[in-house]
């Protein structure tokens, strides 16, 4: 007796866990919608076809290198790697580049000077958001005032002067530097400046931006300092 | 003893890892009938308590009840009254009303444990 009404209460127990359980479910799921219409899916398509292709690019790229290696076996097999090193500093910044390019020069603005206003440092958040538009628009390598923006580039405020990579910008008027990968880009990235709100921002704070017509030949300096990586480490070989 | 419990997790587990849903529209009569399966399970816990348990009673009145909440739910919405309220209102009452009784029992059983310790130790 004792022990059927066990059973049934299992049974009992067991259903209304399974509704619960159901309930749970029903509630919690319908958690994400696509909402996304047509359009907005064929520019995500876009956007993954180009990194599709952007990394076809760097396979095609890497084979290329493995094939040299394979083909120059021992002969000249330092001299492979040298490159490989050689295209691995250019890549980090730590090579002279000399290429087409555009110039922008930050001068004081003389009619603000000769009314009297006090000029103040240049602010690092005007020069980041500069520098974060220079990338976008494709490019490839920058120098604020000699100082060649790498990947761990800090533009910051300290003790009141601006620098960049802890070195102080020096007064003004100074130069930055700006490659790209092509006169074509160069051009654009003019174009796409001169349009930019730039020009009124720097001039909020009492400083003319001159954008120079591109150039062919720019030179733009190395990262003169060590980099410092604190987290990578050697891998051991077969690891 | 753990049957019961074993019961409850397996039904509990078995819920979640089929994903079973159900559509929007009868949410309210699920929910209806959780309360009434739950009201109906404390009923015969309270039953066996008082020792006046009926397998037949117990049984019938689990289906039996989650069938008249789901049915007046179902009435409820066909005649835009909330019905379901009243099946809510009802099986919520009951349920508490239970659980204090098998608390009050469990209660005097202790104490009457406690008290029979102390002259027979």
């Amino acid at each position: 007796m004792k022990r059927n009404m066990y059973t049934r209460i299992t049974i009992v127990l067991f259903i209304i866990g399974l509704m619960m359980a159901v309930q749970y479910n029903t509630i919690r799921k319908p958690a994400e919608r696509d909402t996304r219409d047509i359009w907005a899916i064929r520019e995500e398509l876009s956007e993954e076809k180009k990194q599709h292709s952007a990394l076809l690019a760097e396979i095609r790229s890497l084979d290329d290198v493995v094939n040299r290696y394979e083909q120059s076996e021992e002969t000249n097999m330092q001299a492979v790697l040298n490159e490989t090193v050689e295209s691995l500093k250019q890549q980090a910044g730590l090579t002279d580049v000399t290429g087409p390019g555009v110039i922008l020069r930050i001068e004081l603005a003389p009619e603000l000077v000769a009314m009297g206003y006090e000029i103040e440092e240049i602010s690092p958040d005007l020069l980041i958001q500069l520098t974060n538009s220079l990338f976008k628009y494709s490019a490839t390598n920058v120098a604020i005032d000699g100082n060649r923006i790498v990947h761990t580039t800090a533009i910051r405020d300290i003790n009141g002067e601006t620098t960049v990579n802890s070195v102080p910008l020096s007064s003004p008027p100074f130069e930055i530097h700006v490659g790209t990968n092509s006169y074509k880009d160069a051009k654009k990235m003019y174009n796409s400046l001169q349009a930019s709100t730039f020009i009124d921002s720097f001039y909020l704070d009492n400083y003319n931006l001159i954008i120079e017509e591109p150039t062919y030949e720019l030179t733009i300096p190395a990262f003169e300092n060590s980099l410092t990586n604190d987290y990578l480490t050697e891998a051991k070989k077969g690891e | 003893m753990w049957l019961p419990f074993l019961g409850l997790l397996l039904g509990i587990a078995f819920g979640l890892l089929t994903n079973i849903q159900i559509p929007t529209v009868y949410e309210n009569y699920l929910s209806i009938a959780v309360l009434a399966a739950l009201d109906t399970l404390f009923g015969g816990i309270r039953a066996q308590l008082q020792q006046v348990y009926d397998d037949k009673v117990f049984m019938s009145g689990f289906f039996f009840n989650i069938m008249l909440a789901a049915g007046l739910a179902f009435l409820g919405v066909h005649l835009g009254v909330d019905l379901y309220l009243a099946a809510i209102f009802a099986f919520g009452v009951r349920l508490f009303q239970n659980i204090a009784i098998i608390r009050r029992i469990l209660l005097t059983k202790w104490d009457e444990k406690r008290h029979k310790k102390k002259i027979y130790p």
